[in-house]
């Protein structure tokens, strides 16, 4: 039997998708499923802290090019 | 029942947010096709992959009905 799973699909270009798997590499707690690369399946609960992470993590990458990511 | 389509603007870059459900593990290829398309055909259907037999779709329960409704295969 085939499984469905709830969650939340995102489509969004590739560069902004890189950034969501390095948010989810730290805990592993947003991704339900990593589809193609542009496409993914998150966590409906986390899809508000999700945004605000990818706000963030835009806006310290404009403020400091060329740190070397010390997160 | 979630069923919403949000879309964000991040730095220019368009990111579309759709609440559902993925349907995956399908065992065989056909059951993959008949139930991604039927997905298709009642219109809930957003997402699909071939390859991966994977497909996700904004409502489910059309699709649990196709499912418990569906002629039983000889074993």
């Amino acid at each position: 039997m085939p499984k469905a799973v709830k969650g939340v699909l995102v489509q969004c270009d590739p560069s902004i998708k890189a950034i969501i798997l390095k948010i989810d590499a730290l805990d592993h707690d947003f991704i339900v499923e990593d589809l193609d690369d542009q496409t993914l399946v998150v966590k409906e609960s986390k899809l508000v802290e999700l945004k605000q992470r990818l706000e963030d993590e835009l806006s310290n990458t404009q403020q400091m090019p060329e740190e070397s990511g010390s997160e | 029942v979630v069923d919403q389509i949000r879309l964000w603007q991040i730095e220019g870059e368009r990111m579309k947010a759709t609440g559902g459900f993925l349907f995956k593990d399908f065992v065989t290829a056909e059951e993959y096709d008949n139930l991604a398309n039927y997905a298709d055909e009642v219109g809930v259907l957003v997402w699909r992959s071939d390859k991966r037999r994977m497909f996700f779709v904004t409502r489910h329960e059309q699709i649990a009905a196709y499912l418990r409704n569906r002629p039983k295969k000889l074993t």
